[in-house]
């Protein structure tokens, strides 16, 4: 066996790239022990929510992966910019803020659809759970950190373009900065349903992504078990009678949830379906902790 | 019982762990000095599991490990961030590239963004990956990957790496470069490695100590040419073809065997009547005008321990290396 000392290695050629014929030589280029600073699990679990983050937009993949997410964005901007350019020409709202959402909400539903798969799918199929794992993150700090990137980006989605149409009205009035303060409940309102939605909407694409390595049987469960739970609840609706027994049935399709939720915000008056907004809140922080719960199980074993 | 000593990175006492019925590691008691050191034992013999139990990712059902002085069940997370792990398995995603990744994983041991950058760049030029660092990993070779795994596994600066058969799928070239790479890792940049393994030709020609499990218990741990496993014979190794010193030496009345040796160098084993044969040896090598590359008492080779502890009907050759199975 050839033995190399370090000062054999250390005396080759500092700028010459490795050759294939000289493939695993190790060159002085300085390597070091790092005895720098290590910045903890908190800078780890943030790290790889951004990672996530960057992936399931396809930054730094080709251009097919960019092409899903950003067109949902063209088309969500766009959501938001239409009402505003007309509403600069006619002067006053032809949009409510619930209706908005609804407009939105369908855009939402392919952007999770098209996110999660790509949150959790990929590590799993391409076994890159076994190299996280083995860094300084526990299993729950995985879990924390892709639902972090999966409520990031949907929040992007459900608040920020109503954020921008909430901007575009102020920026419209008379007096803009006055007329920000006047609206500011109004801001948080669109704030606590932006966040409400995306969080409910992302850990169920997640908890489904969760049990498939596959992409794409992933993108299909998503698709196919909404239109599944909407219609299986309009049958139940329509063949139960009426009282709490179906309207509470109704809590479980995510349209209903997601529309009583804005209703109820901003039209505390006429709540759909008479169930006040935090019941559909409730309901919603219902099926997330039953998602996580799921995902833990999944995620991180008893042993 | 092996003590631990202050220079054991890893130290283990009474270490169970049971699936079920099933005993993986059975009251492991064991202290592994810095270095290079081979894990060595067939399939199902507890490499793996010894390998989870370390990093912290199993919990014992019995005993203690710790790691670079931490405790693995309570220190898990500070036993990760000092530990450097290349999976036997591939684990890489394939649609980023080799820099990107690497850097990634840097931030996973809580290395501020800038310096993982700088850090990743610097290792995959030591693993000969300067070039190819920003290609997609999904067009890299085998050998390619398993050096982006060697090099996520060093560059968050690791005080112990482990490498869970680091030469898995490798032709014969690529086994040889990365045996090549692990070895200059150890001795050029210092850092103590672990290799498990059931080819005993990569443990003998990197390692200079050996554990070798077998269905979950410790059969032996100790260094390689250990002068307890002297075999009474002399190596002679020449820097030419043997079979003529051989001969010679055996119309002298001495008991010889050729021995397979390397490419280059051509090896005998004489077994001596008294010190004298020393004497002969090295006048019969002058007078044959061969060069002496070595001539020490011959220790036990790796297989040849395998089979001691663990038994010649677990032995069986194979084209690549030869094989605990």
């Amino acid at each position: 066996m050839r033995v190399d000392t370090v000062s054999e290695v250390s005396a080759h050629d500092h700028a010459a790239p490795p050759t294939s014929e000289r493939y695993g030589e190790v060159f002085d280029r300085g390597y070091e022990q790092y005895e720098g600073m290590r910045l903890g699990r908190r800078h780890a679990v943030w790290a790889l929510t951004r990672y996530s983050m960057k992936r399931a937009m396809g930054i730094k993949k080709g251009w097919t992966s960019k092409i899903v997410p950003f067109l949902i964005y063209a088309a969500a901007a766009l959501t938001a910019l239409i009402p505003v350019g007309i509403e600069s020409f006619v002067g006053e709202e032809i949009i409510q803020y619930n209706e908005f959402f609804s407009t939105l909400y369908l855009l939402e539903g392919i952007f999770v659809a098209t996110i999660a798969p790509e949150l959790l799918c990929g590590d799993r199929r391409e076994n890159v759970l076994s190299l996280y794992f083995s860094r300084a993150i526990t299993r729950l700090d995985y879990l924390i950190a892709k639902i972090g990137a999966v409520a990031l980006l949907t929040l992007t989605i459900s608040f920020v373009p109503a954020f921008v149409l909430w901007l575009g009205r102020q920026l419209l009035a008379a007096a803009p900065l006055a007329s920000m303060w006047d609206n500011l409940p109004d801001l948080g309102r669109l704030l606590l349903s932006g966040t409400l939605i995306a969080i409910y909407l992302g850990t169920g694409g997640l908890m489904i992504s969760s049990f498939t390595g596959r992409k794409s049987i992933a993108v299909a469960i998503i698709i196919f078990g909404f239109f599944t739970l909407e219609s299986l609840v309009g049958l139940l609706q329509f063949a139960l009678p009426e009282g709490n027994v179906a309207r509470y049935v109704s809590l479980l399709s995510p349209t209903t949830v997601i529309g009583g939720l804005v209703i109820g915000l901003f039209q505390p008056a006429e709540p759909w379906l008479d169930v006040p907004w935090w019941i559909c809140a409730l309901a919603m922080a219902t099926v997330i902790a039953f998602a996580c719960a799921i995902m833990y199980r999944r995620y991180v074993p008893s042993n | 019982m092996l003590a631990g000593t202050s220079d054991s990175i890893i130290e283990t006492a009474g270490l169970t762990k049971r699936y079920g019925r099933q005993i993986a590691l059975e009251s492991l008691d064991l202290a592994v000095p810095h270095g290079a050191v081979g894990l060595l034992g067939a399939n199902g013999a507890g490499k793996t599991t010894l390998l989870r139990l370390l990093l912290g990712l199993s919990r014992p059902d019995a005993g203690t490990a710790t790691v670079l002085g931490h405790d693995t069940r309570r220190d898990a997370i500070k036993v990760r961030e000092r530990v450097g792990f290349m999976p036997e398995s591939d684990c890489l995603p394939r649609d980023t590239t080799a820099a990107d990744f690497v850097g990634h994983m840097a931030e996973m041991s809580g290395l501020p963004a800038r310096m993982a950058r700088q850090r990743a760049a610097d290792v995959l030029y030591h693993v000969g990956l300067d070039e190819e660092r920003y290609r997609l990993i999904k067009g890299f070779s085998t050998g390619m990957k398993q050096r982006v795994k060697l090099a996520q596994a060093l560059v968050h600066g690791p005080g112990v790496v482990f490498l869970d058969e680091p030469t898995n799928g490798l032709d014969p070239r690529g086994r040889d470069e990365m045996l090549d790479l692990i070895d200059r890792i150890h001795r050029g940049l210092g850092i103590a490695i672990l290799i498990s393994s059931h080819i005993l030709d990569d443990i003998e020609r990197v390692c200079s100590f050996v554990v070798i499990l077998d269905h979950g218990r410790l059969m032996l741990a100790q260094p390689l040419g250990n002068s307890n496993d002297d075999t009474g014979e002399i190596l002679v190794r020449i820097s030419s073809d043997a079979a003529l010193l051989a001969a010679r030496l055996e119309q002298a009345g001495l008991d010889v065997r050729l021995l397979d040796g390397n490419d280059v160098d051509g090896e005998i084993a004489v077994r001596p009547e008294s010190d004298l044969a020393y004497d002969l040896i090295r006048d019969m090598v002058a007078e044959l005008d061969l060069g002496l590359r070595s001539l020490r008492p011959r220790s036990s080779s790796l297989e040849e321990l395998y089979i001691a502890h663990v038994g010649s009907d677990r032995e069986r050759g194979s084209g690549d290396g030869r094989h605990a199975s």
